[in-house]
């Protein structure tokens, strides 16, 4: 299953591109040309978003290295504890949602000093693997629009993320007892 | 809203690293991070250009037509005021990339469904509902197979790296429809 798996995520960008440009020679397309046109708006868009994604970088090093995550780390942790959630994991939980890298950095450092197949360990993973950066997605996706007012969407990822994070360490819990 | 986190992040980073005494390593961590970004952008561009110009022959070739055609009975659900085919065909291309582990050229086909979407919205400052669910559909979207975490897995000697891929995946799931559910909760509240 897993091999399976693993085959089809490894056949998607090959798979995606020989079916674009299969098909659009087949329907007689000038393939190059709308490439280079398509390529030409791509590119707009990626120095569109450099400001916004420079505005996240450094709000969140400024947490960050400021020391201030520790402080918030602190402060849940007794809170998550009550939800069942070991407090080992309140730093990834308040890293996931801002950095991506920072925090599978984090499941590394973690994988490693409790042990790979560990309890900790595990359900580190499972948070990484199924959790999403939800602030810094909201800050770049929304950057590229002229909207101002982001309504319920920042609602939204975080009852996601937190009903994710608490689903992570119980539906691991079931799965290791069965 | 994104004024004030935003400003919050960086003045409490401020009077903690003063307080702290580490304004030094702050100021230091500070350039490197816009630097950090700057490099992000630059990787992101290439994919974002190829994914782009793919996309476009895609859509002269009428290959994004017949895809949406496929797929609307699907969406609809989630999105029952999206019309445009090219922008559904966008949006599930950012799904799938996502699920493949296409980590960046998801975020791009994200990003371009978002312009559109804000083409439809007629560039209001208000985010429109199809740009909620979107929002929230694609932040829980989740890798099949988290390739990084099962290398990081098997690095540190697990002996069974793959072992989380179903939590993950229930897990992802579970917090998805929470996502939906409040995106679908706030469009009710709206139409009353």
């Amino acid at each position: 299953m897993t091999n399976l798996l693993g085959a089809a995520s490894l056949c998607f960008i090959p798979g995606m591109i020989t079916i674009i440009i299969a098909h659009g020679l087949w329907k007689k397309v000038a393939v190059y040309d709308s490439f280079i046109e398509g390529a030409k708006t791509g590119i707009k868009t990626a120095a569109e978003i450099l400001p916004f994604i420079i505005a996240i970088f450094i709000g969140i090093e400024a947490m960050v290295s400021s020391g201030a995550m520790g402080y918030l780390e602190d402060l849940i942790g007794p809170v998550l504890e009550k939800l069942g959630i070991p407090r080992e994991l309140t730093s990834l939980i308040l890293l996931r949602p801002v950095s991506g890298s920072g925090s599978l950095a984090l499941v590394e450092r973690m994988v490693t000093t409790y042990g790979a197949d560990s309890f900790l360990g595990n359900v580190a993973s499972v948070m990484a693997g199924s959790c999403e950066t939800v602030f810094y997605v909201i800050a770049v996706y929304f950057g590229a629009t002229a909207v101002k007012k982001i309504r319920h969407s920042l609602l939204a990822g975080l009852v996601g993320y937190g009903t994710g994070v608490i689903a992570s360490v119980w539906l691991y819990r079931i799965w290791e007892w069965h | 809203m994104m004024n004030y986190i935003w400003g919050g992040m960086l003045l409490i980073g401020i009077v903690f690293a003063a307080y702290r005494g580490v304004l030094g390593a702050f100021s230091e961590g500070l350039m490197n991070s816009c630097t950090e970004g700057v490099f992000f952008v630059i990787g992101l561009t290439g994919i974002m250009a190829v994914w782009s110009g793919l996309m476009n022959i895609a859509k002269d070739s009428g290959l994004i037509d017949s895809f949406a055609r496929l797929v609307r009975p699907a969406m609809k659900y989630l999105f029952p005021n999206e019309r445009n085919r090219e922008t559904i065909a966008t949006m599930l291309m950012s799904f799938s990339a996502n699920i493949f582990g296409a980590g960046n050229s998801a975020t791009v086909f994200a990003i371009q469904s978002m312009v559109m979407l804000d083409e439809e919205n007629g560039h209001s400052p208000i985010a429109s509902d199809t740009m909620c669910m979107f929002m929230a559909v694609n932040m829980s979207m989740i890798q099949i197979v988290p390739v990084t975490i099962i290398k990081i897995r098997s690095d540190a000697g697990s002996t069974n790296p793959g072992s989380i891929i179903i939590p993950s995946i229930l897990a992802g799931l579970v917090s998805m429809v929470a996502s939906i559910w409040v995106c679908k909760y706030y469009e009710r509240k709206r139409r009353k």
